[in-house]
């Protein structure tokens, strides 16, 4: 059954990658892609690498952490309960089947679709600068996230108020609990990772508004009806959302003065003097000036 | 009186003292105001008196996706306590964390929860002996003591037939009277099966390990039994003395054989249990499993019953099961640490069976096994229910657990919080492989007794068995009805019954079994905190709660409201549910509660409450 639906995802997700990478990113950006993408590549290795790891990392530490936050965490599902439990009814009394499909469409399809498409956008441009801090920021979401898993154990709404909020993805759709069972536990609901990393791609997409002006106005819809969906579905607290945000605000100002700091190449450079240059936009560590650099030059346009 | 001599002179009025807001902060300039010693223990007698505090509890319960009903439960009594002005709050605890608190560390005020067997009366002598209330485990949980209690209990053991009827009624009418936890209701249990791969379900209860044994006997072709299971919990953990990764003990039941079991009938329609045919008499509650037969002798002390096990029986390693690893089991049940710790550990799980075996007197050198029983013959057969143990895979872990750096509390045995992966027992199957929350694979065990020729026992008849793991019974039922699976071992949560029903009507192949209920959802106290103690109090309690109206409202009406925690059999006439509680009625109609009537019954028994409407009690 997981099969079925990881198939039945990879076919819908690609397709709307192919729809708007045809449609947003142009032809022009995809012919230089073509000649320059082994330099592009070269220089995002090394964040793409420490992504991987990372990534690799939770998958494992996904199965103690639990354990873990089961020892030190704080519990507060009862202190949010309490806080805001109208909130979230009052979310579901809106509900009607069609906002259903569509935000268990948007949790489950538009969240795949929200984090990869940027991966393409960001690429097919010559400054590889916003794809790193992309990479970089979806870095630091886990490894935050993860933190805070560790340290607050907190369950969704669905799972105090199960008569009340209708877990209405799990039981519209029964299947996509195989999916987000791979990913998630019931405990990490703050902050949402859902939130954070949309929350990313949308701050991101705003930065390079200039080059991609419809995709900022689609990633910053996409990433509100995701906040909203998560609430909506039951699974996660308005408290999860907004830190959900916040995660995402640290990451991507902290991805803004990471990326370009540490140079691997410049280092090669320096310490393997008879090197190539390896291909790379990155200036040398001991540059005196970034911040110019910190938004996309026009380059691109 | 040290404090810094003030440099204000006061003026020494003992009313303007008492104008000030704080007293204890006035305490340095009062010391030496107040010169004269009888002024000073006046004040102190002020002082030093605590008030009665607004009441605070927290309920700790599952959430949702441990068991939905639990929290449901726990909602309406957080509702009920606080219409009576007790400021309630809900703590939500994982499955195996929740255990834990509740049964191993006592860390709760109230719980709401199910009682995981109860289909005997037996079981309330651990539920609620004096003797067990410091103990880990199933065994008293809520730290109940009561002498008088104590002899009824001990007076259930010890009697048989007619006399332990009455012995249990006396039993029930002092438990509505101190109603030491609060029975809610029990819920039916329904499974999904599909019986056009084997039509023996309805033969033992799906919530036992017999339930899983003979299946395709009577027709279909299963080779494979492929079940879902929506508690991970088993692919964790497969030790049959953890009580925080246990329900019933389903999948341990199978891996591991008693000298006795209780067959117990699969659906509800089934009159009476279903026979086994083996050496049984006709009406006997236990058959003869790994013991070939016993012999009951009756004695001053009790009685004493003489084992005898089937010859050349061996563990899924291939080591003989002897009388020696019988011997150890008991041993081992009473104190895991076979008194090597000083520090006595009883086993969390089966404490109550095997707590009328004398263990120290036991005889098992001979062929035969004698067990020296302080209690009647059903106490003495319900010892044989407990899983029997291969003394050398259990011995060793007799050792107090290590933890590298961290001070574990004393007595905490390896064979309490090993997860037993593999398990090695000598039951009908045996274990092959596992992925954490993914599944559990079983294969037949093909030494089994049950499968030679002169034994006609229920035996294991598919090669393979394999849990697999889905966490919501809505996908257990999807997969159970494309064809995918052959049961859903967990029975269903109540919400999605009626809409199965009409799914096992229209689809062809599958059938939902009704079966009768073996566990009682209940409300326990923490005796060991005030005001739960006071059993004005718990009565009290017990009159807020509307079961029928929550078994309509959580339940879809899928379980029997309860007065007493065991069977419709059991239950004396005069405590029979009536429509209403007849021990314990509901202060008010239909689940709305009367505050006023609840508030004067909290009043009339000795509490009260502040301006606010909160009831104050001494904590």
């Amino acid at each position: 059954m997981l099969l079925q639906v990881l198939v039945q995802l990879t076919a819908v997700v690609t397709l709307m990658l192919a729809v708007s990478t045809v449609v947003l990113i142009g032809r022009y950006r995809l012919r230089d892609t073509r000649l320059e993408w082994r330099d592009r590549v070269r220089a995002t290795a090394p964040i793409t690498i420490v992504l991987a790891l990372v990534l690799l990392f939770n998958g494992v530490a996904r199965d103690w952490v639990p354990d873990v936050s089961l020892m030190i965490g704080w519990h507060v599902t009862e202190l949010i309960y309490d806080v805001e439990q109208y909130v979230i009814l009052w979310l579901q009394s809106q509900a009607t089947p069609e906002l259903t499909a569509y935000f268990s469409f948007i949790y489950i399809y538009g969240y795949v679709f929200l984090l990869v498409f940027p991966l393409v956008a960001y690429f097919a441009l010559s400054n590889t600068r916003p794809l790193r801090e992309l990479l970089t920021a979806y870095t630091l979401n886990y490894v935050l996230g993860l933190c805070c898993y560790a340290l607050v154990v907190a369950y969704g709404p669905r799972n105090i108020m199960p008569d009340l909020v209708q877990p209405l993805l799990y039981d519209t759709y029964p299947q996509y609990q195989h999916l987000t069972r791979q990913v998630n536990r019931n405990t990490n609901v703050f902050p949402s990772l859902h939130t954070s990393l949309s929350a990313t791609v949308a701050f991101l997409a705003y930065r390079t508004r200039r080059i991609y002006p419809t995709w900022a106005v689609l990633a910053t819809i996409f990433a509100l009806s995701i906040g909203i969906s998560t609430m909506y579905l039951g699974i996660h607290w308005v408290i999860d959302v907004l830190a959900g945000v916040g995660l995402a605000a640290v990451s991507v100002a902290l991805s803004g003065h990471l990326v370009g700091r540490f140079s691997i190449s410049a280092w090669l450079e320096n310490h393997v003097p008879s090197s190539d240059r390896i291909g790379t936009t990155d200036r040398p560590r001991d540059a005196p000036e970034r911040t110019t650099e910190s938004t996309v030059s026009s380059e691109d346009e | 009186m040290s404090g810094p001599p003030s440099t204000e002179p006061s003026d020494g009025s003992v009313d303007s003292l008492e104008s000030e807001t704080s007293r204890r902060t006035m305490l340095a300039t009062t010391g030496l105001a107040v010169a004269t010693s009888g002024c000073l223990r006046h004040v102190r007698s002020a002082v030093n008196r605590d008030g009665l505090e607004p009441l605070s509890v927290t309920i700790t319960t599952l959430p949702s996706d441990g068991d939905r009903e639990s929290i449901r439960l726990t909602r309406r009594v957080r509702d009920a306590l606080e219409a009576v002005g007790i400021d309630a709050s809900i703590e939500l605890l994982a499955s195996d964390e929740f255990l834990r608190a509740v049964l191993v560390n006592h860390d709760f005020d109230l719980y709401v929860g199910w009682y995981p067997e109860a289909t005997e009366p037996a079981f309330l002598y651990e539920a609620l002996h004096s003797t067990y209330a410091d103990e880990p485990g199933w065994q008293n949980p809520f730290g109940f003591t009561d002498l008088a209690f104590d002899d009824l209990l001990e007076m259930q053991r010890r009697t048989d037939g007619d006399e332990r009827r009455d012995a249990v009624a006396e039993t029930l009418e002092a438990f509505v009277t101190h109603q030491p936890f609060v029975p809610i209701c029990a819920p039916e249990e329904y499974r999904l099966v599909r019986s056009d791969r084997a039509n023996d379900w309805r033969r033992f209860h799906p919530g036992t390990p017999l339930g899983y044994l003979d299946l395709g006997a009577g027709g279909g072709e299963i080779e494979r039994l492929r079940a879902v299971h929506t508690d991970p919990r088993p692919s964790w953990n497969l030790n049959p003395l953890s009580v925080e990764y246990r329900n019933r003990g389903l999948f341990t039941g199978l891996l591991y054989d008693p000298l006795a079991v209780t067959p117990a009938a699969g659906t509800v329609d089934d009159e009476g249990d279903p026979p086994l045919a083996d050496g049984g008499k006709a009406d006997a509650r236990y058959h003869p499993w790994l013991a070939e037969s016993w012999e009951w002798a009756e004695n001053e002390d009790g009685g004493t019953l003489t084992v005898e096990l089937r010859d050349d029986c061996r563990f899924h390693d291939g080591e003989p099961v002897t009388p020696a690893d019988v011997e150890f089991t008991y041993r081992f049940l009473v104190d895991t640490t076979l008194g090597g710790d000083g520090v006595s550990t009883p086993s969390p799980r089966h404490r109550g069976h095997v707590a009328p075996v004398v263990v120290d007197e036991i005889d098992a050198d001979g062929a035969r096994i004698e067990l020296p029983i302080a209690g009647g013959e059903p106490a003495a057969e319900r010892a044989l229910a407990v899983p029997i143990l291969p003394e050398h895979v259990w011995r060793e872990r007799s050792a107090s657990t290590d933890v590298t750096g961290v001070q574990v509390a004393d007595g905490t045995t390896d064979a309490v919080v090993l997860d037993n992966v593999p398990a090695i027992g000598s039951g009908p199957f045996e274990f092959v492989d596992r992925n954490e929350r993914e599944y559990v694979t079983f294969q037949r065990y093909d030494d089994h007794f049950t499968l030679r020729n002169d034994v006609d026992l229920p035996g294991p008849t598919v090669e393979e068995f394999r849990v697999r793991i889905d966490p919501r019974s809505t996908s257990a039922i999807e997969i159970v009805s494309n064809g995918d699976a052959d049961v859903t071992t967990d029975p269903l949560e109540s919400y999605v019954v009626d809409e199965t029903v009409a799914l096992a009507a229209e689809t062809e192949g599958v059938e939902l079994l009704e079966s009768p209920a073996r566990t009682f959802y209940h409300v326990g106290f923490n005796f060991r905190k005030a005001p739960f103690g006071n059993p004005h109090f718990r009565r009290i309690v017990a009159r807020l709660l509307d079961e029928a109206w929550l078994v309509d409202d959580v339940f879809d009406g899928h379980a029997r409201p309860l007065t007493v925690p065991v069977t419709e059999e059991w239950t004396p006439d005069a405590l029979a549910w009536d429509g209403d509680d007849p021990a314990a009625p509901f202060l008010g109609s239909d689940g709305e509660i009367d505050d006023v009537a609840a508030r004067d019954a909290f009043e009339s028994a000795g509490f009260s409450y502040d301006a606010d409407g909160r009831l104050r009690v001494r904590r």
